[in-house]
């Protein structure tokens, strides 16, 4: 049985080591989890899990592995799973999250509701999108998530709960799982990785190592013999693009953070920060306005901003074929003689490390896209999430 | 003596947290504690020292901390200026070698709690270097070819931010705890601890106030415990009348740090 949850914890993406699940055998046989499935959860989960972002593909193997323990009534997992679409929200305009942050604030009658909800529990065996029965998203039930009935039971969410498979149901810590999107502060922790690999290697030595300075003078007998060391400096110097056209207007709360956490990081050498709207052309916008004339050549940033410049764009990339393909394809400023996509090879022979993160990228490929698509051949490309940003300081910081 | 550790007079302990702290000190790992910045991750150290009675030792990390600094420094500036005075003894470089605080918690008679303060703030190669000290609980003094021991395994607790990622081969050694933010159950046990004689209403109030802040969503720094019992401090020092703090508002900076986190507040008001 616990072969298969060791298995099982792998399969959901969990790095666990032999060497860790040793320790777990190692608490089992000193008897930490006192026979209580609930102590073993615990106990399973501060041994073998390291990050809160984790504990939630932790608890769903848990719950895979040891379901058959749970009563019929409560809400299942998979249910749950239809329910957890954060791309819904996207689509709800701002007034309606609004009307639904007054969902709690307006009494209904509770009982009728939730017997209708336990039938309706024990009925339905698919997932639910829309509509007005079924439990599902952006439906008009009074069960579900993200939809438009007022005062219903919500399906999914937190509250504080004691057992295992509780805490399980209420997948407390699906917040935390780094494939979600990016809120500020974890922006500024991802960006802090580019610290992590400014390496000593590049640098001459140029600072004095007084110890070993004194050590070796010491054991050469007092005869000044000097050691040399390299400084420990970031040398990572940054550019960012982004795109603030029409349809980044969604994302721009997102965009927004980056901006700032990348100028709270006060860890590079350089920091220039440019917009452009929708694809690069002739020139880069300095405010996210894009006001025509507050810009700067975009030959002047290739000329002043040499070729170390790490590159980060950041776009949904969902331009409109003749807006990459045609030489004067900028429906609003001067295409300077070449297209958009001209001046994204333009862009990627100058600079060695490019990176471009979407927002709303496609993980497949999707070849009706065609922009996108284009532009995947061209730089790497990335999701903007926790995920997607930590490999793109990976690619950036790789050696060639 | 006791060996399990309990909440004290001073510190509560959420009971997961307790459990997480007993099973590190059976299977003699480290601890490591993560948590919201204000969840009383450093506090709780102090509290297991008092807790089992044994003495406790803090190694606090900062940016420039190296990991050999915890175990000894050589003192060469020392051994070259004596060297030039021709003092007695230069020779003898035990005599400058000083133990750092994980050398002072190896070589301490008793059996210490060993704190290792915020070690996601050091360079990120910091804790590998500590990999195997903190397995074999031993280090070797290169200078004069010593190797110390622990004489009694101290009980390590580590914190960390979140800073930084820290390494795989460090994260797989330890028993991890998260620290929820407390739920108002707890929080008000919490905040009971440190002011007994609060008012039930004041407190009431403020928990309300307090957490009404934390749910709004533009909020970008977001109220901390410390934070909810400073300002219940001051709103007994200025003998404010409960019923008037959601209205009022009243200290609010205490709570609310940012100028942009202010107007959002005054906005949703």
């Amino acid at each position: 049985m616990f072969g298969i949850f060791f298995q099982t914890l792998k399969n959901k993406g969990l790095d666990v080591t032999l060497s860790e699940w040793l320790t777990l055998q190692q608490a089992l046989d000193q008897g930490l989890c006192e026979s209580s499935l609930t102590k073993f959860y615990y106990v399973a989960r501060m041994i073998l899990v390291k990050s809160e972002t984790d504990f939630d593909k932790f608890d769903m193997a848990f719950d895979e592995c040891f379901k058959g323990i749970r009563s019929d009534d409560e809400v299942t997992n998979r249910m749950l799973r239809w329910l957890d679409k954060p791309e819904m929200n996207d689509m709800l305009h701002e007034e309606d999250k609004e009307y639904l942050n007054r969902v709690e604030q307006i009494q209904i009658d509770k009982d009728d509701v939730e017997q209708k909800y336990k039938q309706r529990l024990k009925d339905q065996d698919s997932e639910h999108n829309g509509g007005s029965y079924w439990i599902g998203t952006m439906g008009k039930t009074s069960f579900g998530n993200t939809g438009g009935n007022i005062g219903g039971i919500r399906v999914g969410g937190s509250t504080g709960y004691q057992s295992a498979f509780q805490v399980i149901g209420a997948r407390k810590y699906r917040d935390f799982r780094d494939d979600r999107m990016l809120d500020n502060r974890q922006f500024q922790m991802a960006l802090r990785k580019l610290r992590q690999f400014s390496t000593k290697l590049d640098i001459p030595k140029t600072e004095l190592d007084i110890d070993q300075t004194v050590d070796k003078t010491c054991n050469n007998g007092g005869c000044l013999q000097i050691v040399m060391d390299r400084p420990r400096k970031n040398s990572v110097k940054l550019l960012l693009l982004m795109d603030s056209g029409g349809t980044m207007i969604p994302y721009c709360n997102l965009l927004n953070e980056l901006f700032q956490a990348v100028h709270k990081s006060n860890h590079y050498k350089e920091v220039k920060a440019y917009y452009f709207h929708n694809c690069i052309y002739s020139h880069v916008y300095k405010t996210p306005e894009c006001e025509n004339g507050d810009w700067i050549e975009t030959e002047w940033m290739f000329r002043n901003l040499d070729k170390d410049f790490k590159v980060i764009i950041v776009g949904d990339a969902a331009m409109a074929p003749e807006e990459l393909y045609a030489k004067d394809g900028n429906y609003r400023g001067p295409n300077g003689g070449y297209s958009g996509e001209e001046w994204l090879m333009r862009m990627r022979r100058k600079y060695k490390k490019i990176v471009w993160l979407n927002p709303k990228m496609s993980l497949v490929p999707a070849p009706w896209r065609e922009a996108e698509t284009r532009i995947k051949a061209l730089f790497p490309m990335l999701p903007l999430t926790v995920a997607g940003l930590n490999d793109a300081m990976e690619i950036l910081m790789k050696r060639v | 003596m006791q060996t399990e550790f309990k909440s004290t007079g001073e510190y509560v302990a959420s009971e997961q947290l307790m459990a997480s702290v007993n099973v590190a000190i059976a299977l003699k790992k480290p601890l490591l504690i993560k948590g919201e910045p204000g969840t009383g991750k450093t506090m709780l150290a102090q509290a297991v020292a008092n807790s089992l009675g044994k003495k406790l030792v803090i190694w606090n990390i900062k940016s420039t901390t190296k990991a050999q600094e915890g175990l000894y420094v050589y003192d060469t500036i020392q051994r070259l200026y004596d060297g030039q005075f021709g003092e007695e003894g230069v020779d003898d470089i035990a005599r400058y070698i000083k133990l750092g605080k994980l050398g002072e918690a190896f070589e301490s008679d008793e059996q210490v709690v060993l704190l290792i303060d915020e070690i996601d703030k050091a360079d990120l190669e910091f804790p590998n270097d500590l990999l195997w000290e903190l397995d074999q609980m031993e280090f070797y003094i290169h200078e004069t070819k010593r190797t110390v021991k622990a004489k009694q395994r101290p009980i390590v607790i580590i914190t960390s931010n979140a800073e930084k990622e820290l390494p795989d081969a460090f994260l797989r050694r330890c028993i991890f705890h998260y620290i929820d933010f407390p739920d108002k159950e707890l929080m008000e046990e919490i905040v009971k601890t440190h002011y007994p004689e609060i008012e039930e209403n004041l407190l009431k109030n403020a928990m309300e106030v307090f957490y009404w802040i934390r749910g709004i969503r533009d909020i970008r720094k977001k109220p901390s415990t410390s934070e909810l019992i400073d300002w219940v401090n001051a709103l007994q020092l200025g003998g404010i009348p409960a019923d008037t703090l959601m209205e009022k508002l009243p200290f609010v900076g205490v709570i609310v740090k940012k100028d942009e986190d202010l107007e959002t507040v005054k906005n949703h008001h």
